[in-house]
């Protein structure tokens, strides 16, 4: 689904007081190219607010180019799952704090979580217990972990998901896919200890906005930053 | 009022450029000390290393014009991040790098008990009611980094900031010297706000 441009969507959730960006180019490491980095310094530009930018990140040199164009962070899927050496170099060349790592999962029929790379094209062996603790061992400031079966579906975060991962996560844990109304942000902070969420597909639709999404988690005692 | 902004050696100051833009200053990149002399107010705004930006400023013959200009001539200089940092007499980032002395003091390591570094995301800043606070919605900014500046004399302290119990100086300011710990330019309205409030300190 098109959307529009990313800068000026960047624009509008700058606007109404999005705490952080994440831009990725999902198709990236799929097509084997970098994200186009111009997009993280137009967004720069024009939005007041920290950016988190991936898109087919696949060593040192791909993340320099990003920080270099004015990302404040980094984002790492496929290839930090793929090698293994990878969060750790980023980790040790620009600090913790700005690597954040992608995992995308989707529910196994015995209800356990699959890892998929490639924009959720390819399975990968490795469990997501070991996994999640091995990127966070070797680096990861932030783990934002999707769950694909929920990603656009509106249907609410898939909250068994993070109540059973928190604990391998020392790290900040972000939870994503899924939203698509207020309740299922309540349902996730009282549920789950996530430190955020993201919002997509919610907020591409126009029905709702940063500004009333704040104003109600704070009515229902979930903390939020006063923008 | 012509601005300029120190570029070529603290990272991508991108944002900060268009932050100011925004409200139709008159801003400038600055990469030579020719280029110094024709604005009014200096910034020294980025993130990295402390080390890194003092060789960057020394290779670039910027380090002696921006003393002259700003202890010289006393021009406005308004430090961001590690900008500020630079403001110190010597920092203890990897080793020991002496800077400029504007202010005194040093600047160290953040520690404290089990202390999660680099200071990152958005915290709150509290001014003492220094004008450059004025009119705040909130007192929430954008922070990113691991190191703080100590300074020697408590009266240049503007305004302050509590991470994970420890006090870190967030906003310091002597005479033509205004320096912030946090990144307006990251910092959506209050940082808007901020910037928009020096430009008047730094016109007064």
């Amino acid at each position: 689904m098109d959307v529009g441009d990313p800068v000026s969507q960047g624009m509008i959730y700058d606007a109404q007081g999005a705490d952080e960006i994440i831009v990725v180019d999902i198709e990236a490491s799929r097509d084997q190219r970098l994200v186009d980095t111009r997009i993280i310094n137009k967004m720069i530009t024009k939005c007041r607010l920290p950016i988190a930018a991936g898109g087919g990140i696949r060593n040192v040199e791909d993340a320099c180019r990003c920080f270099s164009e004015g990302a404040d962070k980094i984002v790492v899927n496929t290839h930090a799952i793929l090698n293994q050496k990878l969060i750790g170099s980023l980790a040790k060349e620009f600090g913790n704090q700005s690597v954040v790592v992608s995992v995308d999962v989707k529910k196994k029929p015995d209800g356990t979580y699959g890892v998929y790379v490639f924009s959720g094209m390819q399975y990968v062996e490795e469990d997501l217990t070991t996994l999640l603790r091995r990127v966070v061992d070797s680096g990861a400031g932030e783990v934002v972990v999707t769950c694909i079966d929920r990603e656009g579906t509106l249907q609410g975060f898939d909250v068994d998901l993070y109540r059973t991962i928190r604990n391998l996560v020392s790290v900040p844990l972000i939870a994503s896919g899924g939203a698509g109304c207020y309740d299922h942000m309540v349902d996730l902070f009282r549920e789950t200890d996530c430190d955020a969420c993201t919002v997509g597909k919610m907020l591409f639709l126009r029905d709702y906005d940063i500004v009333r999404i704040k104003a109600y988690l704070k009515g229902e005692h979930v903390i939020v930053r006063d923008a | 009022m012509k601005i300029g902004i120190v570029n070529n050696s603290l990272g991508n100051v991108g944002s900060v450029y268009s932050a100011l833009q925004f409200y139709h200053y008159d801003v400038h990149l600055v990469s030579k000390a020719a280029e110094l002399k024709t604005v009014d107010v200096i910034i020294l705004a980025g993130v990295g290393n402390f080390p890194t930006a003092v060789r960057k400023l020394k290779r670039y013959r910027l380090w002696e014009p921006l003393n002259e200009h700003v202890l010289g001539r006393r021009k406005p200089v308004l430090g961001i991040c590690l900008g500020m940092q630079l403001f110190a007499d010597v920092s203890l980032e990897g080793g020991r790098t002496e800077g400029f002395g504007w202010i005194h003091g040093e600047v160290k390591k953040i520690e404290g008990d089990a202390l999660r570094l680099p200071h990152m995301g958005w915290n709150e800043a509290r001014g003492n009611g220094h004008p450059l606070f004025a009119d705040m919605k909130t007192d929430f900014f954008y922070f990113m980094h691991s190191y703080h500046f100590v300074p020697v004399e408590q009266s240049v302290v503007v305004g302050m900031t509590c991470y994970e119990g420890v006090d870190i100086v967030s906003a310091v300011h002597q005479g033509n010297v205004v320096g912030v710990q946090f990144h307006p330019e990251k910092s959506q309205g209050n940082g808007l706000r901020l910037l928009r409030n020096y430009l008047k300190v730094a016109a007064s």
